[in-house]
């Protein structure tokens, strides 16, 4: 007799298949993506039943991330970048060039060394301003033009460092043999103290007393979560990484693990890296086959899980209480906190969350000694920081500088300054969340977070755009407001509603008279930044606040002369 | 009185609590008003209104006092010139996305919430003009529930108590920031929903966008 398998069933054995490994929800939900070309709602249907979570939930879940589509064909549509590094680059352009095709934009999608990044089903393509499409890799970082020693970076450029026998030879896991073979977890821990490296992803939480909280605390399992989210536009050095230096990242997770006593460890990736997903599957499966993750690794009783899995789009989703919600198949809101992820993290277990390049920073580090990093750093400053550096300037790309380099160095020394007949005008400081600097102080900041929260900005991820005198700071103002308009998850009062009325403020809308406006802008920053519940919202005035400060006359003109 | 009683600075005054306690609850107990949107006694706190937020001493920005556990020895205000400004502030954001800020009261026990807290703030209408947020889904024909969401300002009691009270999960939240929209399946009417029309969600609402239909009509 003939056997039809109804939809039903094949849809339930496809989630059968998935279900088993931890955070099934964003790997299901990737798999109908990809296999019918949009999330329906029968699969919705079928993932509600057999996962047992509400239907509603469900829904108004998957309607939160910006790129999971519910359209028919929405996968394969184009998605075009439309950040701020990409709208001086042709990326509306490009856009419309697309618009045929059903093409539509995207925030910051990570290459703004080389816009315009376009998204293809998982292809990875760029466009320029007539809308043609080329495949390229991603840049290589440029080698040090400062001379300087380099950590992250030191062997990222040696051929073959992506494959395992390339990593091998260049010095990869020496860090990892050295610690599981003669050190104690704890000796890890207090090796990590002392070269004092401290989180990249934007707080800059010492890293050994982080993973020493994990170790402490009560629960198992323990999990160490790598934040590969790199969401805030002008950042890209966490995708470098990846993609030319895999198992750094690796060696990093599974050392932390080692430390903390962490038996499995999360990749949380962004969506708009699909190839990257694809090369750390790969290194992941080598490392598995050569003993370097899963049972008794390097011969010892250590034993460490490692799995990848894809965010849906959403700036957020790289706060770690929304990172951890969301890896949780919970909706992506931000946590309250305390408690905090060493103690409550994935599945409300003890968990360490660092970002990409405070684990491969911590895979070197373990090769050395721990003032060998410390002493990398200037005038007092401990260690390194890649920055990613993009706009208005002659030779973009991720440099790795040594804390407290002057921040002119790396502009006109290391980059090649202005582009020709240009000057600098402004240049942000972490991404689009620490607003920019501008005038005397673009002169005297060094590269470390005291210099640059002394001029009102903070460093964080280290995305610096600059840009010259060309650029129309109300537009670049209002082009960032809009992105954090875009990426506030609505939960708390003060950033829903701040984000979207300053971005209406500053597109033309809003009261005529520059005292009521600015009364108005200023009453809302101060709100936003001491009531906001989580970094988004508390953020998000200071690029609205520099401009104020750094361009009061072009503000008058704007507001006055409407 | 037991040696090991935990105390705590409230406005300056030392209260005993019990461990767990958050500075809300202790507040309450000791009649010191805090202002609040997004709680409901019977929900677990939530946190996202942010005008409960508090002064504590050596924590550099306010936290919100539902959702903080008090510790020994904290010293808490909740009242200070900047908080209260930066409540009033909040007061005008929040009437500045909606169609209107008066309701009848028969449209739920909770519906007069807001309004009641402006009047006390002096918040002033009419500041921090722009879009309003939420679409009232009049379009839906069931004969209890007024789902006139340009009231709506996405304090998610309704969607909590369904969950947390009721168990049905028959609402949610969709979209993001600005655009987040109170939600069923598949954005579809109640009927065709999980709903079971028990009117919890009506009587948490500190706006009047959900109201009871019922009692409406004899307004
Ligand atoms: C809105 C927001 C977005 C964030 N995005 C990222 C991100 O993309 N990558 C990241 O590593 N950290 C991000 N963070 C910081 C994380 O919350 C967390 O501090 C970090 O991942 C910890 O790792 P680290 O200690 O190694 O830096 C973000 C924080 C906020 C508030
Ligand atoms: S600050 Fe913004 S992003 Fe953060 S919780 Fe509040 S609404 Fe969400
Ligand atoms: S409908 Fe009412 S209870 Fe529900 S989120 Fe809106 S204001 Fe809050
Ligand atoms: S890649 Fe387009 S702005 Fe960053
Ligand atoms: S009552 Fe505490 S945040 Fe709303």
């Amino acid at each position: 007799m003939e056997q039809v398998i109804d939809q039903e069933t094949i849809d339930l054995l496809l989630i059968e298949q998935l279900q088993d490994s931890p955070a099934p929800l964003l790997k299901i939900l990737h798999a109908f993506h990809e296999r019918d070309g949009y999330i329906s709602e029968t699969a919705l249907r079928a993932v509600s039943k057999s996962m047992g979570v509400p239907l509603a939930d469900l829904f108004g879940t998957v309607t939160f991330y910006h790129h999971f589509s519910q359209q028919e064909n929405g996968f394969n549509k184009p998605r075009v970048c439309t950040g701020p590094v990409c709208r001086l680059n042709g990326g509306q352009e490009c856009l419309s060039a697309l618009a045929e095709q059903g093409a539509t934009s995207m925030p910051c999608a990570g290459r703004c060394d080389e816009p315009v990044p376009v998204l293809i089903g998982n292809e990875q393509w760029v466009g320029d301003a007539q809308g043609k499409l080329t495949r390229k890799s991603t840049p290589l970082p440029p080698v040090n033009p400062g001379k300087i020693e380099e950590c992250v970076f030191a062997q990222i450029r040696e051929p073959e460092r992506g494959t395992l026998p390339g990593y091998r030879r260049t010095g990869g896991y020496e860090g990892l043999t050295r610690a599981v073979k003669e050190m104690t977890p704890k000796d890890v821990i207090e090796h990590i103290k002392a070269s004092k490296l401290a989180g990249r992803g934007g707080a800059a939480f010492p890293t050994g007393v982080k993973w020493q909280a994990v170790a402490d605390a009560p629960g198992e399992p323990k999990s160490i979560v790598c934040n590969a989210d790199e969401g805030e536009p002008g950042c890209f050095k966490d995708r470098a990484i990846m993609d030319y230096d895999p198992f750094a990242v690796i060696e990093g997770m599974t050392l932390a693990g080692y430390a903390t006593g962490a038996a499995r460890g999360i990749i949380y990736l962004r969506y708009e890296y699909p190839e990257t997903n694809l090369l750390l599957e790969k290194a992941i499966a080598d490392a598995y086959a050569a003993n370097l993750l899963g049972k008794n690794i390097l011969g010892s009783n250590f034993n460490f899980e490692l799995y990848v899995r894809r965010g849906g789009g959403a700036y957020i989703c790289g706060e770690e209480g929304s990172l951890l919600n969301s890896l949780e198949g919970k909706h992506p809101f931000p946590r309250n906190r305390p408690p905090f992820p060493v103690t409550h993290g994935f599945e409300n277990l003890p968990t360490a969350v660092n970002n990409v390049e405070t684990l491969a920073a911590a895979a070197q580090i373990m090769r050395h000694e721990p003032e060998w990093y410390t002493k990398l750093g200037l005038n007092g400053h401990a260690g390194t920081k890649v920055v990613s550096l993009s706009g208005d300037v002659q030779r973009p790309g991720n440099y790795e500088v040594p804390f407290g380099l002057p921040l002119k160095t790396l502009l006109y020394d290391w980059a090649g300054g202005p582009k020709p007949g240009r000057t600098f005008q402004a240049v942000t400081m972490a991404g689009l969340s620490g607003g920019f600097l501008a005038g005397e102080d673009l002169e005297t900041a060094t590269i470390d977070e005291p210099s640059i929260r002394s001029k009102g900005s903070m460093l964080g991820a280290a995305g610096m755009i600059v840009l010259d005198d060309s650029r129309d700071m109300i537009a670049v103002t209002h082009n960032a407001m809009e992105f954090f308009a875009h990426e506030s998850c609505g939960k708390c009062f003060p950033c829903r509603l701040g984000t979207q009325r300053l971005t209406e403020r500053l597109s033309g809308e809003g009261p005529m008279q520059l005292q009521v406006w600015l009364e108005e802008v200023n009453d809302m920053n101060a709100a936003m930044k001491s009531f906001s519940a989580c970094g988004l919202g508390m953020a998000a005035p200071l690029v609205i606040e520099s401009l104020i400060k750094q361009f009061p006359a072009r503000v008058q003109e704007f507001v006055e002369k409407r | 009185m037991a040696d090991n009683e935990l105390t705590m600075k409230l406005d300056g005054k030392d209260v005993p609590f019990t461990q767990g306690e958050t500075i809300f609850d202790i507040a309450q107990r000791n009649d010191v008003f805090i202002p609040t949107l997004c709680f409901d006694p019977r929900l677990k706190p939530f946190g996202s209104c942010r005008m409960c937020a508090v002064e504590v001493k050596g924590i550099k920005n306010p936290v919100a006092s539902c959702t903080t556990a008090a510790t020994a020895g904290m010293e808490v205000n909740t009242v200070t010139e900047v908080l209260e400004k930066h409540r009033k502030t909040l007061l005008e954001m929040v009437v500045s996305e909606n169609r209107e800020l008066e309701v009848s009261p028969l449209r739920g026990v909770a519906s007069q919430e807001l309004s009641i807290l402006v009047e006390k703030y002096g918040a002033k209408t009419g500041r921090f003009k722009g879009a309003q947020s939420g679409h009232s889904r009049l379009d839906d024909k069931n004969p209890f529930i007024l789902r006139d969401y340009d009231l709506c300002i996405s304090c998610y009691r309704c969607v909590r108590v369904c969950a947390e009270q009721e168990g049905d999960y028959a609402i949610s939240v969709m979209n993001r920031g600005f655009h987040t929209q109170i939600t069923t399946e598949f954005n579809l009417e109640l009927r065709s929903s999980a709903c079971t029309f028990c009117g919890q969600c009506v009587q948490t609402c500190p706006t009047g966008a959900l109201a009871d239909k019922k009692a409406l009509r004899h307004a």
